[in-house]
């Protein structure tokens, strides 16, 4: 069943910006859809206009098939934990979780059975009569949890909620979320900038570019596929190499005297790309082309290598590769590379989409 | 961070200024003052006798020493509620003002600019019963109104006068502590279902908590020792004792009076009134409520 739809819903301000030219989006029951993007994208502005922070200034929001433009945030049945969690400091952690449910009217033994369930499923039971300053920052991102499902609403709404913890913790913390959006199967919408965060939590992704959707899919579709050039250096870290090129009869034109293979009915510019995990090293005779090696940085499990590829004309392109393991080549040495056509990703260079 | 000074002699010259003002203008006659309270003078001021506590004596068993006591106790809640809680009505209002709201807050500021004798003669013009608009419009509207003779119309205006003049200051507060709540914190709130003034009552209200007690203390103080002026500006203490606040009765009793013996009393008394509420004021503001 389809549970939230976005249609044709955009912003303009009263200034005139506009913030979100139109976004079309539903999103299945159940549904773990993470919005993603770098800043100023308009992500945490569509959440807040699903969330009724913001006025929807075109298109429809329909939640379980009923119009939500014009509903106040209460009326919408929905949670939303903030970036800064916005827990009430003068409260404690138990009148936080139970603030909602006082104000719905909940009685007050149900309250109590409700807000310690979820206590004891998040492990705050030991704090309930503590106050939010009291708490460490891992704490105070489960209370803001808690006071969201207590409620258990139609639809999670999470503002970057792991961007002010810590590296380790927001590690545990994704896989919490993870978990915890498996077991009560609520519907949720997640907006992060943080590539890992989206790839690892979401069903399916929305990658946002200045207010527009550039592509929505599976985490592995937009690794595999992506839509256009924006998509494909904003999913994988390291990014995707992404060199401008032309597509020439004999195949991709990278340089004068480098010329990749490939035959296309396409002519023109084009951006071609490869990700640095795909790029294999060979020997003089069987290698694609060279790279000058300008920096290596050892992860201990893998190694990305810096380099550039030069031609003739002197212009040089920078290159990065991924390899498992340990490696140390030679700074200003050349390493042999192979780039496996079924790995290249190719562009228009004008309209910006996928070939 | 602490700074230390090389030279022994510049920290105290740095602080000379600050403690040459506080010796001159408060230790200096505070010492006068409580050494006049155990004296009596006579009204020229040539010749006085030890007496003892007798001033403080004639005083407690005075009982228009107490009424004057009820009467500043009525006087200075009042003003530190009306005034707190108009000015809190402004607040609110001006920031949820969009467009022109540097010019309402500065316009809500000004009347903090004007002298307190002032702000006096402006309500005491207005209210005048034979010729101030307020007075004569009271009285078309069926209401004889004369602070002259209405000791109950006296104390309205004297708190109007006193609370109009501290309304601009309070507001500046609230304003700054409104603007110190997280958005996110109200819309948390809208989210969990309370409509604005649930929201106002149980998130706003109590985080403004601190400001709204510091100026408790700041309105109770300035009604208790700063409105002298006000008071002379318009009623004189009167009719009767009606509008007779102690920092007034200090003024009349000894420098109208000439009983420079007891004023002194009254004096000490109210010193000791600000160190008490003082005391109050750290214990509480130490207390105050955490933001997150």
């Amino acid at each position: 069943m389809t549970d939230v739809i976005l249609e044709n819903v955009g912003k303009t301000y009263p200034n005139g910006y506009h913030a979100i030219p139109s976004v079309d989006l539903s999103i299945e029951e159940g549904e773990f859809i993470v919005l993603v993007g770098p800043s100023g994208c308009g992500k945490s502005t569509l959440l807040r206009m699903v969330a009724g922070l913001e006025s929807i200034t075109q298109g429809e929001l329909r939640i379980r098939d009923e119009r939500m433009n014009d509903k106040e945030p209460a009326e919408r049945d929905i949670a939303m934990v903030f970036q800064n969690y916005a827990l009430y400091p003068h409260m404690t952690v138990y009148n936080n979780m139970a603030y909602g449910l006082k104000n719905r009217g909940v009685g007050k033994t149900d309250i109590e059975e409700k807000v310690s369930n979820v206590a004891d499923m998040l492990g705050l039971t030991e704090l309930l009569q503590r106050k939010p300053g009291q708490l460490s920052g891992g704490q105070r991102q489960r209370v803001a949890m808690g006071r969201a499902m207590v409620r258990d609403p139609k639809v999670f709404l999470f503002d970057e909620p792991l961007s002010n913890l810590d590296a380790k913790l927001r590690v545990q913390m994704r896989i919490e979320i993870r978990q915890l959006q498996r077991k009560l199967g609520t519907t949720t919408l997640y907006v992060t900038h943080d590539q890992v965060e989206a790839m690892t939590l979401a069903d399916r992704l929305v990658v946002l570019n200045k207010g527009k959707a550039e592509q929505i899919g599976t985490p592995m579709d937009l690794y595999d596929k992506p839509a256009t050039p924006f998509v494909a250096s904003f999913i994988g870290s390291p990014s995707m190499n992404l060199l401008p090129a032309n597509l020439v009869e004999q195949g991709i034109k990278l340089s004068e005297t480098l010329i990749l293979p490939l035959s296309h009915a396409h002519r023109g510019g084009v951006v071609w790309g490869i990700r640095p995990e795909h790029l294999e090293v060979s020997d003089e005779q069987n290698a694609d082309f060279a790279l000058r090696v300008q920096a290596v940085e050892s992860l201990g499990a893998e190694t990305l290598i810096h380099g550039a590829l030069e031609d003739q004309s002197g212009r040089i392109t920078s290159l990065v590769i991924r390899l498992s393991g340990p490696h140390l080549p030679e700074i200003d040495s050349l390493i042999w590379l192979i780039a496996p056509t079924k790995h290249w990703h190719v562009f228009d260079a004008i309209t910006q989409q996928r070939l | 961070m602490t700074v230390t000074f090389p030279q022994k002699g510049l920290p105290w010259l740095l602080l000379l200024p600050q403690l040459l003002v506080t010796a001159v203008f408060f230790l200096w006659p505070a010492e006068q003052a409580l050494e006049q309270a155990f004296y009596q003078e006579d009204a020229f001021g040539l010749s006085r006798e030890f007496v003892g506590l007798d001033n403080f004596l004639d005083l407690f068993t005075d009982p228009l020493y107490y009424q004057s006591m009820l009467t500043t106790l009525v006087f200075s809640f009042s003003v530190a509620i009306f005034g707190m809680s108009i000015a809190l009505l402004l607040a609110v209002m001006a920031d949820r003002v969009i467009r022109g709201k540097l010019t309402y807050q500065t316009l809500l500021i000004w009347p903090y600019a004007v002298a307190p004798a002032l702000a006096g003669v402006l309500w005491w013009i207005l209210f005048d019963p034979s010729m101030g608009p307020i007075a004569l419009w009271l009285e078309s509207m069926g209401l004889d109104w004369d602070h002259y003779l209405n000791g109950g119309q006296a104390m309205i205006l004297v708190v109007i006068a006193a609370t109009w003049k501290q309304i601009s200051y309070n507001f500046l507060f609230f304003l700054a502590g409104l603007q110190a709540v997280p958005r996110s914190l109200i819309e948390a709130a809208a989210i969990d279902g309370a409509g604005p003034f649930k929201r106002f009552w149980t998130i706003v209200f109590p985080l403004l908590s601190p400001t709204t007690f510091f100026l408790l203390v700041i309105n109770l103080v300035y009604a208790f020792f700063d409105t002298f002026g006000v008071i002379d500006a318009t009623t004189k203490g009167g009719p009767g004792q009606s509008t007779n606040i102690l920092v007034y009765k200090v003024f009349e009793d000894g420098f109208v009076g000439l009983d420079l013996g007891s004023s002194a009393a009254q004096s000490v008394v109210l010193m000791a009134i600000v160190g008490v509420m003082t005391v109050i004021q750290f214990r509480f503001i130490e207390r105050k409520v955490q933001y997150s």
